[in-house]
């Protein structure tokens, strides 16, 4: 019993702190991620079902530019892209050696992935209409997305974990209902390189 | 008035003849040897199994990517079906058991009773083979294997291939009509085809082409 009521008050207080933390270090964190303008990224996807005795692993790319343009590209297993710029979401799958728009109804059940992803890449973890966000200073410093009413029928919370370089992300942890678990992890990222801005127009 | 009579007639030779043909074509598809049996179930995975699916949906005009996973018991004639987007997310997540079909999940626009059954009866189709011993099976000269089985209130299911040229299994409803068409090429590993393509005529008209990306016992 004495034991249970230490590691509570343990728990607490680190609730507690990170949240006292999370004001100072989040404006820290938000200056951090005003100076991106683009970035560009290659993932890779591990996904874990309690069905799988092995996960999944899938492969790709994406494309980003302040304040709303994004292409999320897989290339493996799958080969799908998914375009945001402005409001305009278009998804396409390529099959028979050519790209084929997603049909519609597909469309409108990611167009809240990418908006959230969207905001990620801008540190703008408090516009998320779905999560409430924390801070943890780390090391590795991370923000953890707590799902709202509803979403959580899909996910139980997301945790980003920060690179050292700043306003970099390096890896996203996706925790579902059941147990299943997606790791995102990012690499050979380029921040503010130039690319053509028709990566956000056409698959 | 007597060339009126004349087509009658000649349409009820025809009628009886062409009938006549189809009794024929029936008793002379006699039962195969038992050695043949087994190949009508050479198709289906015998043993439990895991395993994840590329899936290129083509319906009306749109089409639609998916990862499929799924988990077979062939002796309990159990199967659990997943539906993941390209992002990872279950879409759907159902479990077919004796007794019916128990839906876990389900995203729209994968959230109808009808699309849960249409998709377990696909999947079925593929992976199970059909319940009880085929009415009438052999093998044609070519090595071809021919197999097919009568179902609930007259529908029928019929296999047709080899391991060279690939399988055809087609679903027919009480009318003799292909509700369902499935093609299955090889390699086949830990019993399923490499790649599968099903086409569905009735109710709803929509292609789904099938390939394999994993296979665990």
């Amino acid at each position: 019993m004495k034991r249970f009521f230490f590691l509570s008050v343990l728990i607490t207080v680190g609730l507690f702190s990170a949240e006292i933390t999370s004001a100072q270090d989040l404006t820290s964190l938000k200056e951090a991620f005003r100076n991106i303008r683009s970035v560009k990224a290659e993932f890779l996807q591990n996904r874990s079902l309690q069905i799988l005795t092995k996960p999944l692993f899938s492969e790709g790319k994406l494309f980003f530019y302040t304040p709303d343009s994004l292409r999320w590209e897989y290339l493996s297993p799958l080969r799908s892209v998914m375009l945001r710029k402005g409001n305009t979401i278009q998804i396409y799958n390529f099959s028979d050696g050519v790209w084929k728009p997603e049909i519609a109804h597909a469309v409108e059940s990611r167009q809240m992935v990418l908006a959230e992803i969207s905001h990620w890449f801008q540190g703008r973890f408090a516009e998320s209409k779905a999560f409430k966000h924390l801070y943890s200073p780390g090391p590795p410093e991370r923000i953890i997305l707590l799902s709202g009413e509803g979403i959580n029928r899909f996910i139980n919370r997301i945790e980003i974990v920060l690179s050292v370089r700043p306003g970099v992300i390096d890896r996203v942890e996706i925790e579902e209902p059941g147990g299943s678990r997606t790791s995102i992890e990012f690499k050979n990222v380029e921040i503010n390189s130039g690319f053509s801005s028709e990566v956000f127009e056409k698959p | 008035m007597t060339r009126r009579r004349g087509l009658d007639i000649c349409l009820l030779v025809f009628l009886i003849l062409s009938s006549g043909c189809g009794l024929i074509s029936k008793t002379t598809l006699k039962p195969g040897s038992p050695d043949d049996l087994p190949g009508c179930y050479a198709i289906f995975p015998a043993e439990p199994w895991v395993s994840v699916h590329r899936l290129e949906a083509t319906i009306g005009g749109g089409s639609s990517s998916l990862l499929g996973v799924t988990k077979g018991e062939p002796s309990e004639r159990r199967l659990q079906s997943l539906l993941l987007s390209p992002e990872g997310f279950i879409l759907f997540d159902a479990e077919r058991r004796e007794n019916g079909i128990a839906v876990r999940k389900a995203v729209a626009p994968f959230d109808s009773p009808a699309f849960a059954r249409g998709l377990m009866e696909d999947v079925t189709l593929i992976f199970l083979s059909p319940q009880g011993v085929p009415v009438i099976w052999g093998r044609e000269t070519d090595g071809t294997m021919f197999c097919n089985w009568e179902g609930h209130n007259d529908s029928r299911t019929e296999i047709k291939g080899s391991m060279d040229s690939g399988w055809r299994i087609l679903s027919r409803d009480k009318y003799g009509e292909v509700i369902k068409e499935v093609v299955l090429n090889g390699p086949f590993v830990n019993g399923l085809a490499s790649r599968v393509e099903l086409r569905a005529f009735k109710p709803a008209t929509y292609r789904i082409r099938i390939t394999l990306l994993q296979a665990f016992p």
